[in-house]
């Protein structure tokens, strides 16, 4: 059980990671960059599943993709692991993103620009490096949070042994059996993982 | 040859309504703060888009609101050196002067321009780990490396250190001659707008007040010489070097002042407060002061208990007295003087 939960959590984390890192580098790029109207309205919402209940967010999810909506094959399955994980890892990478990109010195894409760079070389031989340890500080959050995702996963997911029970559904699933070795070795497992991400991401900080 | 030519008016940020003509060689932007210095720049550079107006570097029309012409950013070939120039500190020296090479072996080309700017030793250093003149030097190479057809600069020298200003100062001079491209230097730093100029034109709230030469606009009683505050700004030519002392030409008028760190034949600028000099009727004899100057008055103005000589040199030269000390000495236009200075009073 915990070898099959701890392969699917990572799994799901990686793949959410992924995900998560190219539109969180978009939409924190695009909001810090561009002054529009509505554009905190827009923060807002993409910041929602951070203070939401991971319920209600899983909830939202299972009637937005299930049958009620748009009817698509994901609920109880691998990938509505990957979504939930993705959904509400989302804001971290988004507001990281967002301060990495405003924190940037806005002369240096001018300069790029003078210098007859096309916009997508200044995003990736200027902009991405210099915001890089934001972004780095971003992805290692969203890691963490993907792999600790519970309430959004077990309402969208399922908590289905062997193909959507991951470590923190496997955890409850130990503590509601009374085994108790196996929660508790679980949890020092995602305990440790989180612990190893929080110094990554001070020593990324750190590193100037 | 290319001329840039820079009609604007009025922009979102700023009611600018400026003209604008530079020639190859080096046009100061000279002004207080907030007389829309920087948004005239980055009109030019088309960071910015002015209400109205007219952008033109040679035969290629940049910006027409007319005819609905806003050539982009990128395909402008306008440099800019930015204020404390941050070279991309997350490269290199030689790849930071490559980036904008548009052909041909970019790493070669990137080599001799660190070379014409005096910068092969830093070739492999980070942008992140220079000194202000290393940033500035490699901010020129990159820019110039990208063959522009015009260049910004934004107070290219005001960061810098004594050593590291005459230095670079020296090097913009020796680019603007081999570069034959005009050259827009903004600045509200007269010492630089008279070191680097070779016209200025004085901008106040969003408008041309006057254009000429530094030298004539920014000496006691020209058209920019408030701006310049009571300090006399000197454009010197070094004539003789000594341990102790040296011997400068303002122009017509030979000073000695104290040791400068440049050689002969050099051009220096000093700074000369209007509060250090003293007015004398006629000839002193047994003072330390090392320049007994005999001038005339051209003008006198009271503000504030103060009264403001302007005595000619014939370099003109403001120096400023007591109320009581002016009536003493009978000080009135045509009156003859002797103004004394210490060497020391003038600072490089």
């Amino acid at each position: 059980m915990i070898a099959a939960a701890l392969s699917l959590s990572v799994q799901v984390a990686i793949v959410a990671t992924i995900l998560v890192t190219i539109a969180g580098t978009l939409t924190g790029r695009a909001l810090a960059r561009r002054a529009f109207r509505g554009r905190e309205v827009v923060d807002t919402l993409l910041t929602l599943p951070l203070v939401l209940p991971p319920t209600v967010t899983g909830y939202a999810l299972l009637v937005l993709l299930g049958r009620s909506g748009l009817g698509l094959p994901i609920p109880f399955t691998w990938v509505a692991c990957v979504v939930a994980a993705a959904v509400m890892s989302f804001p971290l990478m988004h507001r990281a993103a967002r301060v990495a990109f405003e924190e940037l010195d806005p002369r240096h894409t001018l300069t790029a620009a003078s210098l007859g760079a096309t916009r997508l070389r200044s995003f990736f031989a200027v902009e991405l490096p210099l915001a890089r340890r934001g972004l780095a500080a971003g992805i290692a959050l969203s890691f963490a949070r993907g792999l600790g995702e519970f309430g959004a996963t077990l309402l969208l997911a399922g908590n289905i042994p062997g193909r959507t029970q991951t470590l923190p559904l496997a955890v409850y699933e130990a503590s509601l059996t009374g085994d108790d070795r196996a929660a508790l070795l679980l949890c020092l497992l995602l305990t440790g993982v989180s612990i190893a991400v929080l110094l990554l991401v001070a020593r990324i900080g750190r590193s100037r | 040859m290319s001329v840039l030519s820079a009609a604007i008016h009025g922009t979102a940020a700023f009611p600018l309504d400026v003209s604008l003509r530079a020639e190859p060689g080096i046009t100061v932007v000279f002004g207080p703060s907030g007389s829309g210095k920087s948004t005239l720049m980055r009109a030019i550079l088309g960071a910015i888009r002015p209400s109205a107006g007219r952008i033109a570097l040679g035969e290629r029309v940049l910006f027409d609101s007319e005819r609905g012409i806003d050539v982009p950013l990128r395909h402008r070939r306008v440099g800019i050196v930015f204020q404390d120039a941050e070279p991309f500190p997350h490269m290199d020296a030689r790849r930071n002067v490559a980036f904008g090479v548009r052909s041909g072996d970019r790493a070669r080309r990137a080599d001799s321009w660190l070379a014409r700017v005096g910068a092969s030793a830093l070739a492999a250093r980070r942008g992140a780990v220079l000194s202000g003149g290393e940033r500035q030097r490699i901010a020129l190479a990159r820019a110039l490396a990208a063959e522009p057809e015009a260049l910004l600069l934004d107070e290219p020298l005001s960061g810098l250190e004594l050593a590291s200003r005459e230095q670079v100062g020296a090097l913009l001079r020796t680019l603007r001659r081999e570069a034959r491209i005009p050259f827009v230097l903004v600045t509200h730093d007269p010492r630089e707008a008279l070191r680097l100029g070779d016209r200025l034109v004085y901008l106040e709230r969003g408008r041309v007040v006057a254009e000429g030469t530094p030298a004539e606009l920014l000496a006691p009683g020209g058209a920019a010489a408030h701006a310049a505050g009571s300090t006399n700004w000197l454009r010197a030519t070094v004539i003789e070097i000594r341990s102790d002392e040296a011997r400068v030409d303002l122009g017509g008028t030979v000073v000695v002042t104290g040791p400068l760190p440049a050689p002969p034949g050099t051009i220096v600028d000093l700074a000369l407060p209007a509060e250090e000099p003293i007015l004398a009727r006629g000839e002193v004899a047994g003072v330390s002061a090392r320049n007994s100057l005999p001038g005339i008055v051209s003008s006198l103005t009271e503000r504030e208990g103060v009264v403001s000589v302007i005595v000619a040199t014939p370099v003109p030269l403001r120096i400023h007295v007591t109320p009581e000390s002016a009536r003493e000495l009978g000080l009135a236009p045509g009156v003859k003087v002797i103004v004394l200075v210490k060497a020391t009073a003038f600072r490089p």
